[in-house]
């Protein structure tokens, strides 16, 4: 990689390569049996160069073609954005208290195939014994990478990681109606445990079973740690430095305003063992670390890559992510943590004498995110009736606006999950929210 | 690659029970604006293939960038393949073997067409957006070319190569005022030259007006009412909320989903009709063959109301007892082929845009698509423009307004086919099963349909 980055820096003032080569291996089954097992091999690396101040941006697959990719990466920065960085010099972590991360696990690199078969037949088995009628889709699924970092200043870094997945799907129809019931768990590391995924399972299917009919109109709901990026992916969006440089978020000039509910703290770390967003650095070189972005309802922080940090004259805070190899970087998340409250999901059921539990929702991320509307097909949900689960709702839709919405959090669970093996979040309880439902 | 895929599926021909190899060689260009800046203008080039291997009904599928040795991708995919124990062994339906090379031409080949050419156009389109109005506040003008030779072999002495070009333009424009933020998107794909995309300032300006109306728009009431779909969405409507259920591997090992959609079963109304065609030459969805060398074909889906077909790749058809319809699509070499739409469409019925209006006492005129999803029975999509619609009339613009239902009532209650059938190319695509974008159209007349639920604040 050297040899090829000395060669590029005979045409432009400097240089980096990005390189990631991996191997990711799903078991699936399907309608409860073993359907196929498949493997990714994957490598490739990005070529990001500044040439007279502008950057330019290649990539390419395979062994060969470094000069087609650089002849592209010079071509392209003729119109490039004008650099407003350079590339990062010696790279080590400073984090006294998190000088190393663990990404690593050897046992899930090892994870033979035969033991990821054995795994999804105990979770299909265990569903199955709930009801034999369900059908069952599982994915059980390991990947390593490597990635390897270099540029013309001397920064250099590599690491290697694991991750392991299982996730599951449910599902029932009877006539018309399908219940449809997902939930995955991930790790970096070979300590998921099958059980917990099947127990929620078997609870959701249970408090499923009767359909139960709901009034259109304002009521409390709570959302579950599976549906509460409805109310954070707007937030999440508004918050990314680049809408805030180019002052399409709503958030421009909100910094350190108190905007929501003292209950709502949340911050992107990176350096959190074993989730799948961390890494010693992000994907330009720059220390992965904790970032406060939302402290007690206050904006605290926005997230930056290199460019956009030095375009809005700040620091990068570790948050130059790509999403691939054929990507630049750009203000990303590594992982999401939302602090917990103090009240336990059976304590906000029993608080609500008529409202709705929303765990799964249709048409995610559809529709104006940064303004903050949401509106969704409640997919999977259940009602509350005095104090209890009555049933699952059917036809339901709820709306509002994220923005106002956790202006009026009425409490958040004690028990935060981890959510796509990012994400961390716990019950989020709204006084009141619209929900339409069909007559 | 002809005689690479030859050897290697010659050196393990008493191997498995088929096997086939794909090879994918593309060059992508992306020119991105946000804002008054370029934002990213980048290249890339990808090879890579896969091999998919069936033995005694497991499949064994591999995915790689490098070709070195594709003999021993092939016995590592036989060997997971192996470790698939069935009790009920899957079969491939017959498909002759074929061997053909497909070469486009195009009319302003995009490959001869300069970087700088490309740049210029792109910018023309963003200042458009950009100065069309005070209240616009930001763009995204996102240019894609892609060139594309799918190769193709099989263990049954297949060999297809096709060149598949891609290219994409899409103009979204956010306008602000105050805290109010609203953003309206227009897209055009295409599979032909680059001079589509050099007519097309009219759909600029369109994303940068709606924008701004949106500003003034209320956002929409929640409820139940007639909403007429225009084309757009009318075609988004099919493919997700109808579409998805017909293909085949939905349901072939799922007897309930299989019985719920029984081939002669009532669907809609006799002046209902739905078809998939791959054939129809250079549309987004379109291929002569598809990725398991099946040649494409036009399909009905819904007759006369009746349920009349659905989409099958050769294992869901010998599964089925029905023909291949050639469906069987990947959306590039990381994937296998499975069960996807093509070009699907309503056909035209005889009500004029005005009759469909007609005796609406408080409905919507829902225009365009923000995005929409399925789950099975359950849709849910945003239009992207809003109109209430009162006594006949079309009236106020509305804002946010998303519907949602279920696919078997909401077809019935189809009450009105208009005439006026218009196919979309739009620079998104479909997804499904991690395959996304898959390029895709989808097309239909104005729809009225009856007791849509709306949601809204």
């Amino acid at each position: 990689m050297e040899k090829l980055l000395k060669q590029a820096c005979e045409k432009v003032d400097s240089a980096e390569l990005f390189k990631v080569k991996s191997k990711t291996i799903p078991v699936n089954f399907e309608v409860n049996r073993l359907k196929s097992i498949d493997i990714s091999e994957s490598e490739g690396k990005a070529l990001r160069v500044i040439n007279k101040g502008r950057i330019g941006f290649s990539s390419s697959t395979g062994k060969d073609g470094f000069n087609l990719m650089l002849e592209k990466a010079v071509a392209t920065s003729e119109f490039g954005s004008t650099a407003s960085f350079d590339f990062p010099g010696e790279m080590k972590r400073e984090n006294k208290k998190k000088k190393n991360i663990a990404i690593y696990d050897e046992k899930a690199a090892d994870k033979s195939i035969e033991e990821m078969v054995k795994i999804g037949e105990g979770i299909i088995e265990r569903v199955k014994d709930f009801n034999r009628k369900l059908r069952c889709d599982v994915t059980i699924l390991k990947d390593y990478s490597e990635i390897e970092y270099l540029n013309s200043r001397g920064g250099n870094f590599s690491y290697h990681k694991t991750t392991i997945a299982y996730s599951v799907m449910a599902q029932q129809t009877e006539d018309q109606d399908m219940l449809m019931i997902y939930s995955s768990l991930e790790s970096g590391k070979d300590n998921l445990d099958a059980k917990e995924l099947t127990s929620e399972i078997i609870e959701n299917l249970e408090w499923g079973e009767k359909i139960v009919l709901v009034e259109s109109g304002k009521m409390p709901v709570i959302f579950t740690p599976k549906a509460a990026l409805v109310l954070i992916l707007s937030i999440i969006s508004g918050l990314n430095g680049k809408m805030i440089l180019k002052k399409i978020s709503p958030f421009t000039s909100q910094k350190n305003k108190k905007l929501w509910s003292d209950l709502l703290t949340f911050y992107s770390d990176g350096t959190i063992d074993f989730a799948l967003g961390s890494a010693p650095f992000d994907d330009e070189g720059i220390e992965m670390k904790r970032v406060p972005l939302v402290e007690k309802g206050e904006i605290k922080n926005f997230y930056y890559d290199l460019q956009t940090a030095g375009m809005a004259g700040v620091e990068s805070t570790g948050n130059g992510l790509r999403a691939g190899i054929q990507s630049e970087p750009v203000p990303g998340i590594s992982n999401l943590i939302m602090e917990e409250g103090k009240v336990s999901f059976k304590e906000m059921i029993k608080d609500i004498p008529e409202g709705i539990v929303i765990d799964q929702v249709l048409g995610l991320g559809q529709g104006n995110i940064i303004s903050g509307a949401f509106s969704n097909n409640v997919q999977l949900g259940y009602k509350i009736e005095k104090g209890k689960i009555a049933g699952r709702v059917k036809d339901v839709m709820i709306a509002g606006n994220a923005i106002e919405e956790l202006k009026n959090i009425a409490a958040l669970g004690n028990k935060a999950k981890w959510v796509e093996g990012k994400y961390k979040f716990p019950h989020i309880y709204l006084k009141s929210l619209s929900v339409s439902a069909k007559k | 690659m002809r005689e690479i895929f030859e050897k290697a599926l010659k050196n393990n021909k008493n191997n498995g029970d088929y096997i086939e190899i794909r090879a994918e060689k593309k060059e992508t260009t992306t020119i991105h604006f946000q804002g008054e800046k370029l934002e990213k203008i980048n290249y890339s080039q990808q090879t890579g293939g896969n091999v998919r291997a069936l033995v005694k009904g497991g499949w064994g599928f591999i995915s790689f960038n490098q070709f070195d040795d594709l003999e021993e991708k092939i016995r590592e995919a036989i060997e997971v393949a192996s470790l698939i124990e069935k009790e009920e062994v899957s079969k491939l339906a017959m498909s002759l073997p074929v061997v053909e090379i497909i070469n486009r031409e195009l009319d302003k080949d995009f490959r001869q067409v300069s970087l700088r050419e490309k740049k210029d156009l792109m910018e023309n389109y963003n200042n458009i957006i950009m100065k069309s109005n005070h209240l616009i506040q930001s763009s995204n003008v996102i240019y894609t070319d892609r060139f594309s030779t799918i190769y193709f072999a099989n263990s049954e002495g297949s060999y297809i190569e096709q060149e598949k070009p891609f290219l994409s333009a899409g103009f979204t424009a956010v306008a602000r005022e105050g805290d109010n933020v609203q953003m309206s998107s227009e897209s055009v794909g295409s599979t032909k030259g680059f001079a589509i995309m050099e007519r097309i300032s009219e759909k600029a300006q369109r994303a940068a007006s709606r924008a701004v109306n949106l500003l003034k728009a209320q956002p929409v009431e929640g409820g139940e009412y007639t909403v007429i779909l225009d084309q757009t969405l009318g075609g988004v409507f099919i493919h997700e909320a109808f579409g998805h259920l017909s293909e085949a591997d939905f349901l072939y090992e799922d007897e309930r989903m299989s019985g719920l959609m029984k081939l002669g079963k009532k669907f809609g109304s006799p002046q209902l009709n739905v078809v998939d065609d791959g054939s129809i030459p250079d549309l987004l969805g379109s291929a002569k063959y598809d990725d398991e060398g099946v040649r494409t074909k036009k399909n009905y889906l819904i007759k006369e109301g009746i349920l009349a077909g659905r989409l099958h790749s050769r294992e869901t058809a010998v599964k089925m007892g029905e023909e291949p319809t050639g469906n069987a699509r990947a959306l590039n070499y990381r994937f296998k082929p499975i069960v996807r739409m093509t070009n699907t469409y309503v056909e035209n019925g005889d009500t004029p845009f005005e009759d469909l209006l007609s005796g609406i006492k408080k409905g919507i005129y829902a225009r365009d698509c923000y995005g929409g999803m399925t789950t099975f029975e359950m849709f849910t999509f945003s239009a992207g423009e809003g109109f209430m619609i009162r006594y006949g009339k079309i009236a106020e613009p509305v804002k946010d307004v998303v519907l949602s239902g279920n696919l078997f009532t909401t077809l019935l209650n189809i009450e009105g086919v208009g005439n006026d059938l218009k196919m979309i190319e739009s620079g998104g695509g479909c997804g499904k099963a991690g395959q996304n974008p898959l390029p895709v159209s989808f097309g239909s007349p104005h729809l009225r349909i009856k007791k849509v639920v709306v949601g809204g604040r």
